[in-house]
């Protein structure tokens, strides 16, 4: 089905800023996971190897998913979005109980989060609907209500168990695709104006007690320093305690001393930023952002819409989880559990990143590739 | 083809890539800026709170300063005790807490007493629920033990050591050791920059707070690193700044004069009465080896160790005892010293030269004087100075008073002389002044009227005369050595814990009385009489081997409870105070005794024979201590490095 000539020349076309990028940071991740759970005892202290076990198989994936053109997953979009929908309602039947929210399946000793795979799922199902959207006038709300259904039913089926951060990201991948697109501006001020008016609404009726109060801490920081507010502070004095330089690997007292409850979870980044101070954080930040806008440069020169969003979609999950998780951390946006790309542990996590990545790579190197042959449409 | 290139049509979409890209700069930029602020322009905040995070001061608690007597025996110490904390918000009611009781052993009752003050306390919604609070005091060695073994099944659970006083002689003495309270808040802020801190036990009463400053040594503190478990860590080098660490200074130990023995002997000796005081001091040192109040307290049950509410209870019934437990009858009571007074009245009419002791009058049981009568105890018949002492007729020294011109001001003068109706200036706890009535203080009290009545009262130590049990063993003490009247001393010594004596008190005179040596021995003699003659008022009360002069005493009691009180409580309030006073051996005098029984009655029948039992306690444990038997030595503490009383 792969057509030798184009295989072989998408294989000259390796995205060699895309992987070095990728891989600068997954580097980084690990040694700072290493620190991280150096404040551990026994089998958690060891979750940076697991982290490389991740990220090898994550590899593998996603090398896998390099080799099949991206264009084969056009016609997969549905069919995966409905198993990931399906997956996420698995999860209220199968799913334990872990510290109040239910956000796994498990076989045996795997587990799996349908939530991380189902941001993978929902691009490939907006870029297919995009892809067969002939439109190129404005859109109207009316036209998007299909994608934003797409993107509400499993964003509801994730915020009930619950899941604030990956609903979040679930609504910004949606709303970073719609701004590609042309919607007309009275649209775009109907649906500003709407989400203004549902606000209170949503505060009162969707979101969950401790959802509110993460948001309240988040207002007033102060207040509740020794509980709610316990992340939050300790966190943004771990970075600020990083200063210019930082103070050096493993020498980070936050984090040394236990003052950072999930740092290998939610908060790496305080870790990092203690370790390795303003210097550090930039380096970073610069190769999120790069990773980010290459991803848009990937998208504006697929050859395809199928391949722009998939392109502008995957960069916005990456690109959400980097904004978020630094932003909670520093202190300018609420707490919620979103994890920084390559640098937050977790098997799900990863291989999403890393299909993500995978995918934009497909794009990329497929920029130059022939239209299909109009047999295969 | 159209259809195909219609769905791939990439161009709708072009220009907004750059706005997508912009925005998400933008973005980060806004990132990388909210990090300069944080890592450069606030980063000395964060550094500092960081800091303080792991940084922890911690202080080194000191220990308190033993208190011994004279021979080196423990009369207060301080003994760890063990505090169980819990944080209410963090126990686990279901799990946890019924581990925890039984860990601990407690009762069906307590547990439910506690089990209420959690419940309640994780109900309501004040802050205290997420704060440890002190959910038993003193728990048992086994019980701490176990707990600490189980330590890590118990999370929200707390074992902290905390000392706290102990006096091993209890009752004995509480008085003039005192005892240990939290110090209050008002106390607190003066005494917060002498290093005092919220929860601190600071000496309340007696020694323990007159010598606060000596007993309670330096606290020390020491800078550890703690984690957000406030878990200790190791290290902190490069992180501590030096000093990391001030050693706590223990504080001093106290030498007293007191006898524990003796103590123990006055408190046997006086089973059998209600209420009184006993004083027995050092005639040629004014060293005081026996001063004990009844009906006495138990201090270890004030000071801490034993719950809030056991302290409250003991408090509450140390005030409302009708026998008045908490006021120290030997120092802080003004008594009117009946008899026991009359050789001060006789010394200063033969100082004055208005009588001649070989005089004689006659007692027919009362003296009229003026519209009154004054009583005497029975018809004395012929009376001369010296039976007028030892068989204590009131007649007698009625006569001085109302016809040989002995008047107030001649006998207040003398009492004075004698300290009496002087504050001692023991230095331990207030003292009552007592008083020594004159003429002009008299007229004044009685709206410009005076009486010649209240000379009378004034010869036989009665009416406004008051004095305290310490002033008259310490002027007894005085008639007994020839007239040197002592600075009363109770603390003798100042020692490290370690032993070494840092400071030692010589005894101080008071003052030299200047009395002619024949009018004291005259005196003297009478009290060797009072005692040992068969006529004499102490004669029935006398105890073989025990050699003594005295007087006995028996006081009006001035303010009589009005009828209508319950009768049981009339008759014992309404009754005279018992009185003995004397000293021992008659021939160079080693003690002075004075025993008050309240309410008592007749001195010689109820004060007389409690003297002679201490005194008698008194020289049997000489006799034991004294490394050749039968040469006493009271003053002389056998123990090291005390250097030798004068």
């Amino acid at each position: 089905m792969i057509r030798g000539d184009v295989s072989g020349r998408a294989r000259d076309h390796f995205d060699w800023p895309l992987f070095i990028a990728a891989a600068l940071i997954a580097v980084l991740g690990v040694v700072n996971l290493y620190s991280a759970t150096s404040v551990y005892s026994g089998s958690r202290s060891e979750l940076y190897i697991s982290q490389v076990y991740w990220l090898v198989l994550g590899g593998i994936l996603g090398g896998v998913l390099v080799a099949i053109d991206y264009r084969h997953l056009e016609r997969l979009g549905y069919v995966l979005y409905a198993f990931g929908v399906f997956s996420l309602g698995l999860v209220f039947v199968l799913a334990r109980d872990v510290r109040g929210s239910s956000r796994w399946i498990e076989f045996g000793s795997f587990r799996f989060q349908p939530s991380e795979f189902m941001k993978i799922f929902l691009v490939i199902a907006l870029a297919k609907f995009l892809h067969d959207d002939p439109r190129s006038e404005g859109r109207t709300l009316k036209d998007l209500l299909v994608p934003a259904v797409l993107t509400g039913v499993p964003a509801l089926l994730i915020l009930k168990q619950p899941d604030l951060g990956t609903a979040t990201i679930l609504t910004l991948v949606f709303l970073t695709i719609a701004a590609v697109t042309r919607v007309r501006w009275k649209s775009v001020a109907v649906f500003v104006a709407t989400v203004a008016g549902a606000a209170p609404i949503i505060w009162s009726y969707v979101l969950l007690d401790y959802q509110r109060d993460r948001i309240t801490v988040f207002l007033r920081p102060e207040d509740d320093i020794l509980h709610r507010g316990w992340h939050a502070h300790h966190s943004r004095v771990a970075i600020g305690n990083g200063g210019l330089f930082g103070n050096g690997f493993m020498k980070g007292t936050q984090n040394q001393f236990n003052f950072l409850p999930d740092q290998f979870s939610d908060f790496p980044f305080p870790v990092y930023a203690e370790e390795w101070g303003f210097v550090g954080t930039v380096l970073l930040i610069l190769l999120y952002a790069f990773l980010s806008l290459w991803a848009i440069r990937i998208a504006s020169l697929a050859k395809d819409r199928f391949g722009a969003v998939l392109g502008v979609g995957c960069g916005a999950i990456l690109f959400w989880h980097a904004l978020i998780n630094i932003g909670m951390t520093s202190g300018v946006l609420p707490v919620v559990g979103v994890t920084l790309p390559l640098f937050s542990y977790g098997g799900s996590s990863v291989t999403t990143v890393m299909m993500a990545i995978a995918l934009l790579m497909n794009v990329s190197m497929r920029r130059y590739s022939a239209v299909p042959a109009p047999d295969r449409l | 083809m159209s259809l195909v290139v219609q769905r791939s049509d990439v161009s709708e979409f072009r220009r907004r890539f750059r706005w997508i890209a912009l925005g998400m700069a933008l973005l980060f930029l806004g990132l990388i800026l909210r990090l300069f602020q944080l890592q450069l322009l606030e980063s000395d905040d964060s550094k500092a709170i960081a800091r303080e995070n792991i940084v922890r001061r911690v202080t080194l608690a000191t220990t308190r300063g033993i208190i011994r007597d004279r021979n080196g025996k423990v009369l207060a110490e301080s003994r760890p005790s063990y505090n169980l904390y819990v944080v209410p918000e963090r126990i686990d009611m279901q799990n946890v807490w019924p581990k925890l009781v039984d860990y601990l052993g407690v009762g069906v009752d307590e547990r439910a007493r506690l089990e209420t003050l959690l419940t309640n306390i994780r109900a309501s919604d004040g802050p205290r629920k997420s704060q440890q609070i002190l959910l038993k005091e003193d728990i048992s060695r086994d019980a701490v033990a176990t707990l600490r073994t189980h330590d890590a099944e118990l999370p929200a659970v707390d074992v902290v050591p905390v000392p706290v006083r102990s006096y091993p002689y209890e009752e004995v003495g509480a008085h003039v050791l005192g005892y240990m309270a939290e110090v209050d808040a008002e106390k607190l802020s003066q005494l917060r920059s002498a290093g005092y801190v919220e929860g601190d036990r600071v000496g309340a009463m007696g020694i323990e707070r007159a010598w606060e400053s000596y007993l309670r040594g330096t606290r020390g503190w020491e800078k550890v690193l703690v984690d957000a478990k406030g878990r200790r860590r190791p290290g902190g080098e490069g992180i501590i700044e030096d000093p990391r660490r001030v050693d706590p200074i223990p504080g001093r130990d106290l030498r007293l004069t007191l006898d524990a023995e003796i103590q123990r002997a006055i408190e046997k000796a006086m089973r059998g009465e209600l209420a009184g005081g006993v004083a027995l001091v050092d005639v040629r040192t004014g060293r005081i080896l026996g001063l004990y109040s009844k009906p006495s307290y138990d201090p270890n049950a004030l000071s801490g160790g034993s719950g809030k509410q056991v302290i409250r209870d003991a408090f509450r019934r140390l005030y409302s005892d009708p026998l008045k437990p908490a006021l120290d009858k030997t120092i802080a009571g003004a008594y009117p010293p009946g008899s026991t007074f009359k050789p001060f009245t006789a010394l200063a009419a033969l100082e004055k030269g208005l009588i001649d002791p070989r005089a004689s009058t006659q007692c027919r049981g009362a003296l009229t004087f003026g519209k009154r009568t004054f009583r005497c105890t029975h018809v004395h018949g012929s009376t001369d100075l010296h039976k007028g002492i030892a068989e204590s007729c009131n007649v007698y020294f009625y006569r001085l008073a109302a016809e040989l011109g002995v008047g107030m001001d001649v006998i207040a003068e003398m009492g004075q002389r004698f300290g009496l109706g002087t504050r001692t200036g023991l230095g331990v706890n207030a003292e009552a002044q007592g008083r020594m009535p004159t003429r002009a203080w008299m007229t004044l009290r009685n709206k410009g009227q005076f009486r010649l009545g209240f000379g009378l009262n004034a010869a036989i130590g009665q009416g406004a005369t008051t004095v305290t049990v310490l002033q008259l063993a310490l002027a007894y003490a005085a008639l007994a050595n020839g007239g040197t009247l002592y600075q009363p001393q109770i603390v003798r010594a100042v020692e490290t814990s370690a032993g070494t004596v840092v400071q030692e008190f010589a005894p101080r005179v008071r003052r030299q009385i200047d009395v002619s040596p024949e009018n004291l021995s005259r005196v003297q003699k009478a009290l060797f009489a009072g005692v040992n003659s068969e006529a004499g008022t102490a004669y029935k009360a006398r105890v073989l081997g025990v050699d003594m002069a005295g007087k006995t005493g028996t006081a009006q009691v001035s303010h009589k409870l009005a009828r209508g009180a319950e009768a049981e409580r009339v008759w014992y309030f309404n009754r005279e105070h018992a009185w003995f006073a004397g000293y021992s051996p008659t021939r160079s005098p080693e003690v002075a005794v004075v025993v008050l029984v309240e309410h008592g009655g007749a001195g010689g029948k109820h004060a007389a024979p409690i003297a002679f039992e201490v005194v008698r306690a008194y020289q049997e444990l000489m006799r034991e201590r004294s490394p050749r038997a039968g040469v006493t030595s009271a003053g002389r503490a056998p123990s090291k490095g005390q250097g030798s009383a004068p």
